[in-house]
């Protein structure tokens, strides 16, 4: 009875620890595994580190994030104590590439997931996922739907957009997006020594109208994604530490990016395209009221 | 000469589109390239979110009347391709009511058949409708109206066309032409209408120059203006209009009246389309165009369908064609789905060309798919290569004007004026006069 009581609590407890995510313990329970329906729309919102970000921040900025990535969400991460330095996960770009041409097009990346040379028999059981948070430029969006049936195909626990969806508006009138991505890493992968793991990932990713250029091209960078790992422990009722993946130790003077040159209006065209485009609709309207006067016969000719 | 009788056309219309349905099924599971429109993914999200008591416009891009969603409610409960059996047989409809119209107005059975077959057998509308695109109810409703009138069916005709209006905004621009249709020497209190009907003589009749006549009729019609009929029919469609609207407001409030009737309203897109417009938008679109600019660019499409209302009323069938045809030309965006807007109506009118297949009706479908192809490899040098050539993509657009006009005007060159209706006249006579 007592137990029941405090696995409640504990429910509790996991809820606001996964909002403020890697915060404390995972407490899991049969309660906590099953669905309920009152619980999926916050279960929605808590799982997404974007939407926090998003809750804090009106748009997506490389500043604010990095701050909120480095501080805000520190106090979520589980401590590494300097001796764990050893264990653990390590995840890293291997691959990052653009592949296709136009304004459809995909981005490749290939994230490689090494456990460390030291198991952490301590630490109970637990289910981790691999979570990739790629920020998208001014000028390129993701399709929310797209992703959608991209995440059923791949199987990946979750897939979402956040920031500007918007589909249709030119870049000089949206604001920037993040795609974020939650890849199964397993269980227990964190008992297991020097055990290596290939995430591959396809993005599709269109590109929006561009502000005018005089080159007639606009040249937009993509950088690496943030990768984080997020365990849930399971079975105990005390806090546990989950695990925070920065990227490779090595790659602070690695940064990779791609880049897409994407077609631009030219200034240059402006008044030649309305004086011409103008001029033609004139002509044509000239031409069909004159045919339209001409020819709208009447009446038929009388028959002898 | 097609000896085929009607129910066998549309037996074959329908395995026809029930095929190609259920193919298209099989290609969005197995391939990469989807058969089904974007569109209708869009439908079905709206219709889903409806059936759960949510706002379609939840979706993003979902543009229409919730009347769109809700006739697909049954896709999220019995079948996801619901929507596009009823497109499909939307579209069988327009085949039927083509040949209705047709048959009323004493066309030749086998002019009947080679019209229908134009429609049933295009291969733009039967994908349309099985891609689940819903253009093909919006043409089964306009040709519903059509046979209302001719029938002198004022009530019913203004009820659809109010439901239709609010459905999707364009068939405004028959408001108009439907107005000066209801002529008071026609349309009398408890009289049907009488119709002219098609004679063989049509080929043979020279066409000559009634600007004066046509002119004197406007004024007439101008100047007897509140009659009846046209008074009940603007009343009842208005009412029906304002009706439908004020319902979805009061369900989905202002964003419904945002994405289902002021977007389509105010639309500019910058991103490329078959429109003349398109790239001088994009390169105006940093600074927002002046009234002014606005205003001169909406000039050429209000001064066309003026006149060609005013020329071709009575004849009200071709003037519905040619006012759609010049509406799609001059619209600041034209995407393909724009053109089954008239091609619903286009074997409505051949009965009554000169135009020969051979070879000048030839010239004209070829001229016409050969400037949108001229501009669809423009668009994929674009989109799907990557490359800067907006000025030959603007250019391609322009020629695309240039053969829409040029064709409109050859169809109204050869066309022989016949208005719908006659008068009624106290002396029976076999010898029918259609003046």
């Amino acid at each position: 009875m007592s137990t029941r009581k405090c696995c409640r609590l504990c429910l509790n407890q996991k809820l606001v620890i996964l909002w403020m995510f890697f915060s404390g313990a995972i407490v899991s329970s049969s309660e906590v595994e099953t669905n309920r329906p009152s619980d999926s729309r916050n279960s929605d919102d808590w799982k997404y580190i974007l939407r926090s970000y998003f809750d804090r921040y009106e748009n997506l900025h490389d500043s604010s994030f990095e701050h909120f990535m480095a501080h805000e969400l520190s106090s979520s991460l589980c401590q590494v104590t300097p001796e764990n330095r050893n264990r653990g996960v390590r995840l890293s770009v291997r691959e990052l590439s653009l592949v296709g041409e136009g304004s459809h097009r995909q981005l490749s990346l290939s994230i490689g997931l090494q456990t460390g040379a030291e198991s952490i028999p301590e630490l109970p059981s637990h289910v981790c996922e691999v979570i990739i948070i790629q920020r998208l430029p001014l000028g390129v969006f993701a399709d929310p739907f797209e992703l959608q049936s991209l995440q059923k195909r791949m199987g990946f626990r979750n897939m979402a957009v956040f920031g500007d969806t918007n589909l249709e508006l030119p870049s000089f009138r949206s604001n920037r997006s993040a795609v974020e991505v939650h890849i199964d890493a397993g269980s227990d992968i964190l008992f297991m020594q020097n055990r290596g793991m290939e995430i591959n990932i396809q993005l599709p990713l269109h590109a929006r109208y561009q502000p005018l250029d005089e080159s007639g091209y606009s040249i937009i960078e993509i950088g690496e994604p943030d990768m984080l790992m997020r365990c849930s422990m399971e079975g105990k009722q005390h806090k546990q530490s989950c695990l925070f993946m920065s990227p490779d130790d090595n790659a602070k003077s690695r940064i990779s990016t791609v880049e897409w040159k994407i077609p631009a209006g030219k200034n240059a065209h402006a008044g030649f395209v309305s004086v011409v485009t103008f001029i033609t609709a004139s002509l044509s309207t000239v031409s069909i009221v004159y045919a339209s006067m001409f020819w709208s016969g009447t009446q038929n000719m009388k028959q002898p | 000469m097609i000896s085929l009788k009607p129910g066998s056309i549309f037996l074959i219309s329908a395995i026809f589109r029930v095929g190609l349905i259920l193919y298209g099924e099989w290609q969005d599971a197995h391939m990469e390239v989807r058969y089904t429109d974007v569109d209708y993914l869009v439908f079905s999200d709206a219709a889903s979110l409806m059936a759960s008591g949510q706002s379609p416009y939840k979706r993003t891009t979902y543009r229409y009347s919730p009347l769109l969603a809700f006739l697909l409610i049954p896709n999220s409960f019995i079948a996801g391709s619901w929507g596009k059996f009823l497109f499909s047989a939307s579209d069988l409809f327009v085949g039927l009511f083509i040949r209705i119209i047709l048959k009323q107005r004493k066309v030749p059975d086998h002019i009947c058949t080679y019209s229908m077959l134009i429609w049933l057998f295009n291969p733009f509308t039967f994908t349309i409708g099985t891609r689940g695109n819903c253009e093909p109810i919006v043409c089964a409703v306009i040709l519903w109206i059509i046979i209302c009138l001719i029938n002198g069916n004022v009530v019913q005709a203004a009820c659809w066309y109010g439901l239709i209006v609010h459905f999707r905004i364009y068939p405004i621009i028959y408001a108009l032409p439907i107005v000066l249709f209801l002529d008071p020497r026609f349309f009398q209190s408890g009289v049907k209408p009488l119709l002219c009907d098609w004679t063989s003589d049509q080929g043979k009749i020279r066409q000559i120059n009634s600007q004066v006549t046509n002119q004197f009729d406007a004024w007439i019609a101008f100047k007897s203006i509140f009659t009846r009929s046209r008074i009940l029919f603007g009343l009842i469609s208005g009412s029906v209009f304002l009706l439908c609207t004020g319902f979805f407001f009061q369900l989905y409030g202002w964003e419904f009246l945002h994405e289902a009737l002021l977007y389509h309203l105010t639309r500019t897109d910058p991103r490329h389309n078959f429109s003349i417009y398109f790239y001088h938008i994009y390169l105006n679109y940093e600074r927002d165009l002046s009234v002014l600019e606005k205003l001169i660019s909406f000039l050429p499409q209000f001064i066309v369908q003026l006149v060609l209302v005013f020329c071709f009323a009575k004849d009200l069938v071709f003037c519905f064609f040619v006012q759609t045809v010049a509406f799609v030309a001059f619209n600041k965006v034209i995407t393909a789905q724009y053109f089954v807007w008239f091609f619903c109506l286009l074997p409505l009118i051949l009965p009554w060309t000169n135009m020969k297949f051979k070879w000048q009706g030839l010239c004209c479908i070829l001229l016409w798919m050969g400037a949108q192809t001229h501009w669809l490899l423009w668009g994929y040098m674009l989109e799907f290569k990557g490359k800067n050539v907006f000025l030959q993509l603007w250019m391609a657009s322009l020629l695309f004007l240039a053969a829409n006009t040029f064709i409109l005007i050859l169809l109204i060159r050869h066309h022989n004026y016949a208005p719908v209706f006659r008068q009624h006249t106290g002396l029976k006579t076999k010898q029918k006069k259609c003046e």
